[in-house]
């Protein structure tokens, strides 16, 4: 018997080999791939690049200009007709050429650093290769970078020190010196500084007593108090010894008021030759400050003077002229008072020529620090001479002194070193722009720490009720979709919820009771029936759960009517309470006494904490069921055959082995703590803080201080700062230092799941 | 009328005892025990005592309810929400089932090993002493004591005595069924209550286990459910033959294997049936 076979196609379609697929999928995750790792790239190399010293350039344009700086970068620009306006002559006819006709091209343009803002108004410039006049910048070997309090970057050639002479080898060595002795005097000053802060708390602390005397009298001692000083202070002028308490301002006043007015303007007097003496002292410091500086030759030139001839011919190269030659009569007398030539001493000059009729000068002089000189040849005819500006630099100010084109691989590699520590550990400059980074730093870690103390026992005890004692139903299904959807709010509106609620209510409620929660209060009468009411419920809430008891066994099953009663009695109750706290008549805050200024009634690190702890409970609810979840029934079924009971094995049995998956969750709550921006602007981050939310100063945490924050300080540098650009490369920086800290978290995360989950393996059989 | 007919159609039958059973102490009676899971009835109207120090065998094919009618004994299905149950059990001539009756104490008097062992992710000696310590005991002597004792009585002593603080999970199979052993008899219960102890463990293991039982029958009164008929023969004294929730026969094992009184018996032992 024969069977029919049946026709088989010689090759499968293309569809059952996939191949288009492979494409398409593959295709899709090299996007994603090459997205996220191109962002990773980004971050990565503006951010470690940002603080590495790069040498200082300098280039001459067809304008006749010298533009210095640090080269940052170049990148592509269009050049278009309309753009030539703004150029000069030169610029403009090779620009033209460039463009021969076209609308537009597009050509390249540098991003220096130049630095010298006070001079030019500008951290940072733009230089377009069509400008320049030669390719080869020069690129002078003793030029100094000082990096400054205040101001930024200064670039420039050193010419003199205010005290003390110097010559060309030593001079580096004298500043640095000089510097070593001004951070004394710096911290000398500091000192003081912190001396009168604490004799003005101190007297702040007095005015509120004087204050709270008021508020506990209800009466206005203001009068009394501007009279009695004033009387005391005559007394005092006058010579003879006062008795504050006799004065007659205070009489008719009672006890309270009269010893915190005493307090005041005792503190007050007492204080005064303190205060006039730490002022003398912080006098004489700073002008001990200003009396060292050094005079710095920036390269932003003015015109000083013409000569007749081209600078190569006013002495030939190489050759040792003395003052007086008659080549040097050639110069303008602005140049020979710049070198000093009233003394026969050797002078040689060196000329680099920088492009067509350009040079570049310096004058060597051989007890002094060179100076420089930029000579422009017009027209072959006579030759403008431009002089650098000079500038004197506080020694006091410097923070560093850095010789970027004389520095070696080794000596970069300690500057790159010594500005990562300043980042990590010092303080801000220039409005966060410059300098380090520690408050922001801190302050992220302390409000992070604090965010988990308040959402830890919150999340671990409702997953727990949620999984272990709450009898499953569609309400618990409810809650928990509600739980996971929360982590679609947007953050923005926890922290539009956290003003509202945590700073404005509670705050204020803290601050100056319920009044100024916006609560008003009930008449006492009220207030204690309705305590007697809230009692009565609470107790018939007791007695109703006690009633309903544990549930039997052969009573069947079904959740008895009493039980859900009592439920909602507790609830009430609850409630209730929190009804009457807001309206208690007899209380009118803790720091009444600071009114207007808000202690609790406003963004501060405890409510910043308690924000993002609501915005991450979901992640550890969730992480925190699951991990419930994943203890097998039965060690729990054992432990109860052991007679344990619900909460003994919760405890020794379920935790335990729950433990890794909680902190797991815990960490990437704090992960996606540390990295939120949105709220943190609205209760409580600042971009300057002078003040640390945990220090040495007691009580050591201080909730309601404002912070600085690292994801902040990204947003508020980069996007809100008058000056953006320059605060660019250290919004990488610590961009760059937020990914690190979250990758820190999560790694850690991973590697405790890991080495958590291989002790609780069970062996094989 | 074929009595297992007349179960599987929903009709009452009665349970046939043996009369050496009846004659025995027992340890612990059941009386007209229902149980439902929600609506589902799983066991009906189960009598039968248990004899003191001996070992009882409940057979039956998977799903009689043998598992349950184990756990009802101290009252593990009270952590199962919908069961509610009708009839009570005695242990000794205490009700099991009373309002009063603290639960907690019950289980403390009998000792439950389950299918899988299931050794808790602490050490070998923390594992052993698990319910004095959730008593509090904090003796050291006396843990110990008990600990050497336990471990002893489930014939695991030897092998584990040099590494009492590795963690539990690091044993064998067959070790961690014994250490599941030590640790219900840690307690001195009255009753020992095994579900299919040997049945996830290897021929090797399993004999090393019903050694032990025959050795700890006499001290305690042994409880055990088991799918394995030659090992009922082996090891009980009595068996009980349960099918879809109702007790068929309860006999001395010896003339339950040779000459049951019910020929519906003889066919599920022999194996022409279930
Ligand atoms: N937790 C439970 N909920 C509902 N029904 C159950 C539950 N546990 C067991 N049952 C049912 O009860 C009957 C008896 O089960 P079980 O006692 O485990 O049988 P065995 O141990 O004899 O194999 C089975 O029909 C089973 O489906
Ligand atoms: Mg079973």
């Amino acid at each position: 018997m024969t069977r029919a076979i049946p026709e088989r196609r010689k090759t499968s379609s293309l569809k059952a080999q996939g191949e288009p697929m492979i494409w398409l999928t593959g295709g899709m995750f090299a996007i994603a791939c090459s997205m996220i790792l191109g962002l990773l790239a980004l971050v990565l190399y503006q951010g470690l690049s940002t603080l590495w010293p790069r040498p200082y350039s300098m280039y001459s344009t067809l304008g006749n200009e010298l533009v210095g700086g640090e080269l940052q970068g170049n990148n592509e620009y269009v050049l278009s007709g309309q753009t030539l306006e703004d150029l000069d002559s030169n610029t403009r006819s090779r620009a033209e050429k460039l463009l021969d006709g076209a609308s537009e091209i597009r050509s390249r343009r540098l991003y220096l650093r130049t630095g010298n803002f006070e001079l030019t108004n500008r951290h940072f410039t733009f230089l377009p290769t069509v400008a320049l006049s030669t390719d080869k910048p020069v690129q002078p070997k003793s030029i100094w970078l000082l990096e400054r309090r205040e101001w930024g970057n200064l670039y420039g050639f050193p010419k003199s020190l205010s005290w003390t002479e110097a010559n060309e080898s030593n001079i580096a060595d004298l500043v640095q010196k000089a510097m070593h002795d001004a951070e004394q005097l710096n911290r000398k000053i500091e000192a003081e500084k912190h001396k009168l802060e604490r004799i003005d708390r101190a007297i702040s602390n007095a005015r509120l007593d004087v204050r709270r005397a008021e508020l506990a009298e209800k009466v206005e001692l203001q009068a009394a108090l501007d009279q009695a000083t004033a009387e005391a202070m005559a007394g005092n002028a006058s010579g003879s010894v006062v008795a504050i308490e006799e004065l007659p301002a205070l009489q008719g006043l009672s006890t309270p008021a009269t010893r915190a007015i005493v307090g005041l303007i005792r503190k007050t007097l007492d204080s005064e030759p303190q205060l006039i003496s730490i002022n003398e002292q912080i006098a004489k410091l700073e002008e001990e400050r200003r009396g060292r500086s050094v005079v710095m030759q920036t390269p932003v030139m003015d015109n000083i003077g013409t000569a007749d001839i081209p600078p190569d011919q006013w002495f030939p190269a190489g050759s040792e002229k003395t003052i007086g030659d008659k080549a040097g009569a050639a110069l303008p007398q602005a140049i020979l008072d710049a070198m000093g030539s009233s003394d026969a001493i050797h002078q040689i000059f060196k000329t680099v020529s920088l492009g067509p009729q350009q040079w570049l000068v310096s004058a060597q002089h051989d007890s002094k620090p060179p100076v420089y000189f930029w000579a422009v040849q017009e027209n072959g005819a006579s030759t403008s001479v431009y002089g650098m500006r000079e500038q004197p630099v506080l020694v006091a100010d410097i923070v560093r002194l850095i010789q970027p084109n004389q520095l070696s691989w080794l000596g970069r590699c300690g500057v790159y070193t010594s500005r990562w520590l300043e980042f990590l550990f010092g303080q801000p400059r220039e409005a966060g722009v410059e300098g380090g980074f520690f408050p922001a730093i801190w302050g992220t870690i302390v409000m992070t720490l604090v965010m988990s103390l308040a959402v830890m026992p919150f999340g671990v005890l409702a997953a727990l009720y949620m999984r272990e004692y709450a009898s499953s139903g569609w309400l618990l299904s409810l809650i928990r979709i509600s739980i996971n959807n929360l982590a679609g709010v947007p953050s923005i509106v926890y922290g539009v919820f956290g003003l509202a609620f945590f700073c404005y209510t509670i705050g204020g409620y803290i601050d100056g009771g319920p009044a100024k929660a916006g609560f008003e209060p009930w008449p006492s009468t009220v207030w204690f029936s309705a305590f007697a009411g809230l009692a009565v419920t609470g107790l018939v809430a007791f007695g109703v759960s006690i009633l309903s008891g544990p549930r039997d066994r052969r009573e069947g099953t079904g959740r008895s009517i009493l039980g859900a009663v009592a439920g909602l009695l507790w609830i009430a109750t609850l409630v209730g309470m929190v009804i009457l706290l807001a309206k208690i008549p007899f209380f009118s805050g803790f720091y009444q006494a600071q009114l207007p200024n808000p202690t609790f009634g406003k963004g501060c690190l405890l409510w910043a904490a308690c924000t993002l702890a609501l915005l991450t409970l979901p992640v550890v609810i969730v992480a925190t069921e699951e991990a419930l979840a994943a203890v097998p029934n039965s060690l729990r079924e054992g432990s109860y055959a052991c007679g344990a009971g619900k909460w003994q094995t919760i405890q020794r049995i379920v935790l335990p082995y729950a433990r890794p998956g909680i902190i797991t969750g815990f960490i990437l709550a704090m992960a996606r703590g540390a990295g939120e921006v949105a709220p943190m602007m609205l209760v409580g981050a600042i971009p300057l803080a002078t003040e640390l939310p945990l220090d040495l100063d007691f009580p050591f945490l201080h909730g309601s201080r404002s912070f600085m924050h690292l994801g902040f300080q990204i947003y508020s540098l980069g996007f809100q700062s008058q000056n953006s650009e320059a605060a660019k490369p250290m919004v990488f920086t610590a961009t760059l230092l937020l990914l690190v800290l979250v990758t820190l978290l999560n790694l850690t995360a991973i590697w405790l799941r890991a080495s958590l989950r291989k002790r609780f393996q069970t062996s094989q059989f | 009328m074929n009595r297992l007919k007349a179960i599987a159609e929903g009709q009452p039958i009665e349970s046939v005892y043996h009369d050496e059973v009846l004659a025995r102490e027992a340890v612990l009676t059941i009386k007209d025990f229902n149980l439902y899971y929600g609506r589902k009835q799983a066991l009906y109207n189960i009598s039968m005592p248990i004899a003191r120090g001996m070992v009882t065998a409940l057979v039956g094919p998977s799903g009689c309810g043998k598992s349950t009618l184990l756990r009802s004994v101290n009252r593990m299905n009270d952590l199962i929400d919908s069961v509610s149950i009708e009839g009570d059990m005695l242990l000794g001539n205490e009700s099991i089932f009373a309002s009063g009756v603290d639960v907690i104490q019950l289980r403390k008097r009998m000792g439950m090993v389950f299918q899988k062992p299931n050794p808790f992710p602490m050490s070998i000696f923390e594992n052993v002493v698990y319910p004095l310590r959730i008593d509090g005991e904090r003796d050291k002597t006396r843990l110990m004591q008990v600990c050497e004792h336990s471990l002893r009585g489930a014939a695991l002593w030897d092998e584990v005595k040099d590494r009492l603080h590795e963690s539990g999970l690091s044993l064998s199979g067959g070790q961690q069924q014994r250490l599941c052993i030590a640790r219900a008899i840690a307690s001195d219960p009255e009753v020992l209550l095994l579900d299919e102890p040997c049945s996830a463990l290897d021929p090797i293991a399993t004999s090393k286990i019903e050694d032990l039982i025959e050795k700890l029958k006499g001290d305690y009164s042994i409880l055990i459910v088991t799918h394995n008929m030659q090992q009922a023969s082996r090891i009980s004294d009595h068996t009980a033959f349960m099918y879809l929730g109702r007790l068929v026969e309860l006999g001395v094992t010896s003339s339950i294997f040779t000459r049951p009184k019910l020929k519906e018996t003889e066919d599920y032992i022999t194996g022409r049936f279930g």
